[in-house]
């Protein structure tokens, strides 16, 4: 088919510049693609089948993508479409490549990029969207004449929507400083909001009086020092141009004039550049300067720089049909641009062109002298006033900016990286599951009778966690056409001179060239090498070369890329917690009355094998009534790990036979139960039962029997003692029709039970209680939301016997909170309160691991929504008492954690907060004391 | 969006007597944990001519599933032959697995089958009645034809929220007509109709 050029009418570089965006029209849907730079950069890379070039492809908006953008930070993208919606993408990092199954063209992503967040509020077509500086807000425009604040730290939370456009909104722009947004609309206006109150700036009509309706988009831009606006499409005496607008005073004195159709893009150079010392001269005070290109319908770009008065450069008929998006390069030298006839160019200038662009700290001592303060630093409005008070604290403030900002750290080019699945097979590799899958998959019958499988679960989609990326063997087939020609425009000129006054503080965008007469422009045009590469036009001052000016036609869809298959390396999963038994998957049925309650016991085989202990292989092997010896029938237990093993006689039929690393325990139909240690030896004579056994778990040397008449009993066969005595299960079975669908023994012989009425119950040996931990049908498990509080490395600590009586529920919950609109304040309410069970959970569960988790979790709750008072509880039981007092119970550890050592690990926590820098100070001291103590 | 892509189906056990039971190895993908359960379905086209000859050969509910990337082998027994009529038998078909959520399906796989003695004797002389004892099975696993469609993942059938949702056709691929032993036509199906790149 020969459709392969399909508009293209976004594209946006990641801020790491090793990748880019493009958004259009796909198939039947709006496509977005993520591409290797490397590429488009550099021509022996393009060359190399090695090194991909499309990373990934989604296809998941229904309509027209008509914008793309990189969060400032890189870790998202966004985009907006026909459909209405606004799609929030992260790299999800440890699923590995896939193709799309039934493609004709094998053709794997690279990089997997997940939709975490759809946006939906828009009841119209998405024209554009915007990260605000430090990514607190991200901004959309739609047809629908209205502008979506959406706050970025909580999506999909809307902070505002900005009405007042009596048209359709077709391009946005934040202001370098954060204090405005700008859009442009068809209702010939431009308007500046202010984000401190969301309210109108300043309304602009004049310059768009005349403007007709014509564009596809608007995108406007400010320049880096903050001090300039400028607009798309605008009108001046009937021709079109892009009118730039002051900061100061809002006045729109000056325009870029010359293209002969309607702008539709204007983008800013992210650079501030200073003039380039020639060798020889005597080193001048240059003033900085900014540049900016400008696109338009005529199929044309300008590139600008403020101290000229004409463009630098102008190029024409670079492509079929109109520019729609304009992207620099993070150094300020290198532009992409793309065209609705579906086509990218890129363009490349050269220092000498450009001139030396400022580094950070010189860019910030501009916006220090212009707004009296460094962009670096200014963090939303609200705590940019703060005073930093403890050094401490500005570390961990200093540190959650660099994990906010990582660009130049994860700067790290695809080619290099590593692939990180995480695969949950448990040191199989996929080949042996999948010879076994259909043998190994559970398969039930639903209530009505139909087969359902449970999947396997081989990779977990997991978004968090940096990028990695699989190096995929690519190839394909690029088109190279010739370039373009360049030519100066006849008529461009900038009206920069006609400035009123120099603003305070701008001596930056000096105008000091006069008049260029256009014949002082030579050899335009009339060089054309056939691979686009060096063209050059040059002018009497400056020498303009457009380097690697490419046109590769085709090339976004048209790409033939092959794939070589690298398999998934299997990996040895944490979160399969190793369980020292297999639940025994009996359901038991209990009568109502209490009294009677019973427990069926499992019916006697002949012989069965069961698989015992995480570290090594351990098998039991049962064989009953093997021989009968005078009169006497005697059952055969057979012990076996890695060759070893040892066997022993029983005088009656065994009914279930278990063990763990330490101890193995055989219960008989006789009533009675034997315990044996790991290498065979019987370590106390038959324990006589009341009642048949109904299920027998072992950990470590502890021992739990579940017998028929519904009692439990808990041993520590080592000291000899009993832990749980013949305990009743009336309290958690009596006035339910539940029954007994899962029980266990934690590492430190805590008994749980699960009911089949989703709720789990654990014995509290020391308060001689059941106590809830889990429970299914919880609403508050339902509603919580905690998800910003989990980090990634948590995400893996979150393992034990809590995590197994409700793992699958959790996520359930997270899932229902993201689609639920539970109001905000309930829905912390609701999430405080199961965070506290869940560390009342973990703590009588005796599980430490878990309790540290779900504790730092907590403390993270609680800094972020602001729970003072909790915070300070919590950091009080911590510390203790700073000086000994015999009155004083506090005890130092929990669950064998020293409580200082954690509230080590919470205090930076707290460090994140500004709010709580006094609590910091304090405990931070406190610590400080005891340490030196 | 779809929240459920297909990555990969295997035939296993392929090719085999006609008598065994069907193996689809499946691998998907879920964008975020599904709060119900998946329906998987065989169906059979017994017949190139009519569509009263398709039987289901089994249905199976997936779940729970979580998200990431599960696996499962779906098992289904072989088609009766008595729902078969004798003419087509011997030649090529079609075996479709269908995926529904929620009621409403979103993707269909489509394998031409081929059936064919392996005895040359009578290969070249079939019995009027078929022997279905000598019959092989093949699935031409190489070649699947997918077609997705557009559902509401949120709610149900008939809250669809997507104007150009398209109603899941019940010839979206047909079977081709065409003599045993030659390849089958592969470009019966609209191409309009498939979700590849």
């Amino acid at each position: 088919t020969f459709d392969v050029c399909k508009p293209i009418f976004s594209v946006d570089i990641h801020p790491d510049g090793t990748k880019f965006a493009t958004g259009g029209q796909g198939e039947d849907s709006g496509k977005v693609v993520i591409w290797n730079m490397a590429p488009v950069l550099r021509e022996e890379d393009e060359k190399n089948e090695n090194i991909p070039k499309l990373l990934c492809q989604m296809d998941n908006h229904l309509a027209c993508v008509n914008c793309v953008r990189w969060s400032n930070n890189g870790l998202y993208l966004a985009s907006g479409g026909d459909d209405k919606l606004v799609m929030v993408w992260k790299r999800a990092a440890f699923i590995g490549p896939s193709t799309v199954f039934g493609s004709s063209s094998k053709l794997a992503n690279v990089e997997q990029w997940r939709c975490v967040m759809i946006l939906r509020n828009h009841t119209g077509d998405v024209m554009d969207v915007a990260w605000s500086p430090h990514d607190v807000w991200l901004a959309s425009c739609s047809v629908d004449n209205t502008i979506a604040i959406w706050n970025a730290r909580k999506f999909p939370e809307i902070v505002m929507t900005l009405k007042g456009h009596t048209g359709l909104v077709k391009g946005l722009t934040w202001d370098p400083v954060g204090k405005y947004i700008a859009s442009q609309a068809d209702d010939h206006s431009l308007k500046v909001w202010r984000t401190m109150d969301w309210q109108l700036e300043t309304n602009i009509t004049k310059p768009f009086s005349e403007c007709g309706g014509t564009t596809h988009v608007l995108r406007l831009s400010w320049s880096p020092d903050g001090q300039y606006l400028v607009s798309a499409h605008a009108m001046n005496n009937s021709g079109p141009t892009a009118q730039i607008i002051e900061r100061d005073g809002w006045k729109t004195n000056m325009d870029f004039v010359g293209h002969r159709k309607a702008v539709t893009v204007v983008k800013f150079n992210p650079k501030i550049f200073k003039k380039k010392q020639k060798n020889g001269s005597t080193p001048k005070p240059s003033c900085p300067y900014c540049c900016c290109a400008v696109g338009s319908k005529d199929r044309s770009l300008s590139v600008w720089l403020t101290s000229l008065k004409r463009p630098l450069v102008v190029i024409h008929d670079l492509f079929d049909k109109s520019i729609m998006d304009i992207t620099w390069t993070l150094n300020g030298l290198g532009l992409l641009v793309c065209s609705m006839d579906g086509t990218v160019a890129f363009l490349d200038f050269s220092q000498d062109e450009l001139g030396d662009p400022l580094n950070e700290e010189e860019k910030n001592a501009i916006h220090q002298n212009i707004y009296g303060k460094s962009l670096a630093i200014t963090m939303g409005s609200q705590l940019s006033s703060t005073i930093i008070e403890n050094p401490e604290m500005l570390k961990y403030q200093q540190e959650r900016q660099g994990n906010q900002n990582p660009n130049g750290a994860q700067a790290s080019g695809p080619e290099n990286q590593t692939p990180k699945l995480t695969n949950v097979l448990n040191g199989e590799s996929l080949e042996d599951i999948r010879k076994n899958l259909l043998k190994k998959q559970v398969e039930t019958r639903t209530a009505d009778g139909r087969r359902r499988i449970t999947p396997l679960c081989i990779a977990q989609l997991d978004t968090g966690g940096t990028a990695a990326v699989n190096s995929i063997g690519m190839k394909s087939n690029l088109l190279l056409t010739s370039a373009s020609k360049i030519e100066p425009m006849k008529a461009l000129d900038s009206r920069f001179t006609e400035r009123s006054k120099a603003t305070p503080g701008v001596t930056s965008v000096p105008l000091t060239i006069g008049i260029t007469p256009l014949d002082r422009v030579k050899d335009s045009s009339s060089v054309k090498e056939p691979k686009g590469k060096d063209e050059t036009s040059s002018d009497s001052e400056d020498k303009i070369v457009v380097k690697s000016m490419t046109k590769r036609k085709g090339e976004m869809e048209g790409a033939e890329v092959v794939e070589k298959r690298k398999k998934g390396r299997p990996r040895k999963d944490a979160k399969m917690m190793p369980i020292s038994q297999p639940f025994p998957q009996v359901t038991f049925l209990l009568s109502k009355d209490a009294s009677l309650l019973k427990l069926p016991t499992p019916s006697i085989q002949k012989s069965f094998s069961t698989q015992v202990s995480t570290d090594g292989v351990t098998y039991l092997e049962v064989e009953n009534e093997v021989s009968v010896v005078s009169g006497s029938r005697l059952s055969q237990l057979k012990w076996s790990r890695e060759g070893r093993e040892w066997d022993t006689l029983l005088p009656s039929r065994i009914i279930i036979a278990t063990g763990s690393s330490d101890v193995v325990a055989v219960a008989c139909e006789d009533r009675t139960l034997s315990v044996f240690t790991a290498c065979g030896r019987r370590l106390i004579p038959s324990i006589m039962l009341p009642a048949p056994m109904s299920a027998l778990h072992c950990s470590g040397h502890f021992v739990m029997a579940l017998t028929a008449s519904a009692t439990l009993s808990v041993w520590d066969v080592q000291k000899q003692t009993a832990l749980v005595k013949n305990e009743s299960l009336n309290p958690i079975l009596s006035g339910t029709e539940a029954t007994v669908s899962q029980s266990f023994l934690t590492r430190q012989g805590v008994a749980v039970v699960s009911l089949s009425n989703g709720k789990t119950y654990c014995f509290n040996s020391s308060l001689e209680t059941w106590n809830l931990i889990a429970d299914k049908q919880d609403s508050l498990v339902q509603c919580t939301d905690f998800r910003s509080c989990v980090s990634s490395q948590d995400a893996l600590g979150s393992m034990g016997p809590l995590a197994l009586t409700q793992g699958r529920n959790l996520s359930a919950g997270r899932l229902a909170s993201r689609l639920s609109s539970t109001p905000h304040h309930l829905q912390q309410g609701m999430t405080l309160a199961f965070l506290e069970k869940q560390l009342a959970s973990a703590l009588i569960l005796l599980s430490a691991s878990e309790y540290r988790h779900w504790l730092l979790i907590y403390a993270r709750f609680l800094v972020n929504e602001g729970y003072e008072l909790r915070l300070r509880e919590l950091c009080q039981d911590l510390l203790g008492p700073v000086h000994k007092s015999s009155s004083s119970s506090w005890e130092t550890t929990v669950l064998g954690l020293r409580k200082r050592d954690l509230l080590t690990e919470v205090l930076p926590v707290i460090g994140q907060n500004l709010r709580f820098q006094r609590l910091f100070t304090e405990y931070q001291d406190q610590l400080e004391l005891l340490r030196l103590k | 969006m779809a929240k459920v892509q297909v990555l990969n189906v295997a035939v296993l056990d392929n090719p085999s007597p006609f008598g065994n039971p069907f193996q689809f190895e499946v691998t998907f993908e879920c964008m975020e944990d599904l709060p119900e359960d998946l329906e998987w379905k065989i169906i059979y086209v017994g017949s190139a001519e009519s569509e009263e000859h398709g039987q289901t050969l089994d249905s199976v509910l997936v779940g729970p599933d979580p998200a990431g990337r599960p696996m499962f082998v779906f098992q289904a027994d072989a088609p009766n032959p008595a729902l078969i009529p004798e003419s087509d038998a011997v030649g090529v078909t079609v075996v479709l697995i269908t995926c529904t959520y929620r009621g409403q399906e979103f993707i269909r796989i489509g394998y031409y089958v081929n059936n064919e003695y392996t005895d040359t004797e009578l290969r070249e002389n079939p019995p009027l009645k078929p022997d279905y004892g000598q019959l092989q099975r093949n699935i031409l696993a190489s070649n699947p034809r997918v077609t997705r469609f557009h559902i509401n993942w949120e709610g149900c059938a008939e809250k669809m929220e997507d104007s150009e949702n398209v109603d899941p056709a019940p010839n979206a691929m047909l079977p081709p007509s065409c003599t045993p032993g030659k390849a089958p036509p592969l470009g019966l199906v609209p191409d309009n109709s498939m979700d590849c790149l």
